[in-house]
């Protein structure tokens, strides 16, 4: 088992209910394949620094999570496939940092 | 562990005391790497106030006789810059 890192980009133009059934279909994923997550961060919608797709915008959803090698294979073909993602990376890490929070500070002033 | 560099600290001479004009004087600039040390910031492709620090303004990774950042801090920099681009952050 090691621990994982997991950003996910969607789309700009999709609804909140939308939104919340992609983040409940890759925590399924993860569960189900005897994983286990440990935080889910949502960094809200942030602008690109250039166009990827024609968007300058996207939803950014972040896991923390401990798995094997076959669930990082399921995640990666079904986020391919997933027309309403734009983009995604994993990053594997010996130790998981989870108290800081980079992007939480710069939504609240926004607001 | 601390490096025996005494060329690096000797203080520097008076002008009057060189043999020509061309020749080097003996004190050379040098720092400290910023990224190295106890106290020092987390290198992640998360961290992009960072990040920014270290590439231009047409977005290139700035070379480390520049920045001063030392080797191994260098490669880990381009690593995490280059995720940090995939994910549009930079």
């Amino acid at each position: 088992m090691n621990f994982y890192e997991h950003t996910l980009i969607a789309k700009q133009d999709l609804s909140t209910p939308e939104l919340d059934s992609i983040e409940k279909k890759y925590k399924d994923i993860i569960t189900k394949t005897d994983g286990k997550v440990i935080k889910i961060e949502k960094w809200g919608l942030l602008v690109f620094a250039k166009k990827i797709r024609a968007y300058n915008k996207g939803f950014y959803i972040h896991y923390k999570f401990e798995a094997k090698n076959n669930t990082l294979e399921e995640i990666k073909n079904s986020s391919i496939i997933d027309s309403s993602l734009l983009r995604h990376l994993t990053v594997k890490y010996k130790k998981l940092d989870i108290e800081t929070e980079y992007f939480k500070e710069s939504n609240e002033k926004k607001k | 562990m601390k490096r025996k560099n005494n060329k690096f600290n000797k203080r520097p001479q008076n002008p009057l005391n060189k043999l020509s004009l061309f020749q080097k004087s003996d004190s050379r600039f040098s720092k400290k790497c910023p990224l190295s040390g106890k106290d020092a910031p987390d290198v992640d492709y998360k961290n992009i106030k960072l990040l920014k620090r270290y590439i231009s303004d047409t977005d290139k990774i700035m070379p480390s006789r520049i920045t001063s950042v030392s080797q191994s801090k260098q490669r880990k920099l381009t690593s995490e810059i280059k995720k940090a681009k995939i994910l549009g952050l930079i």
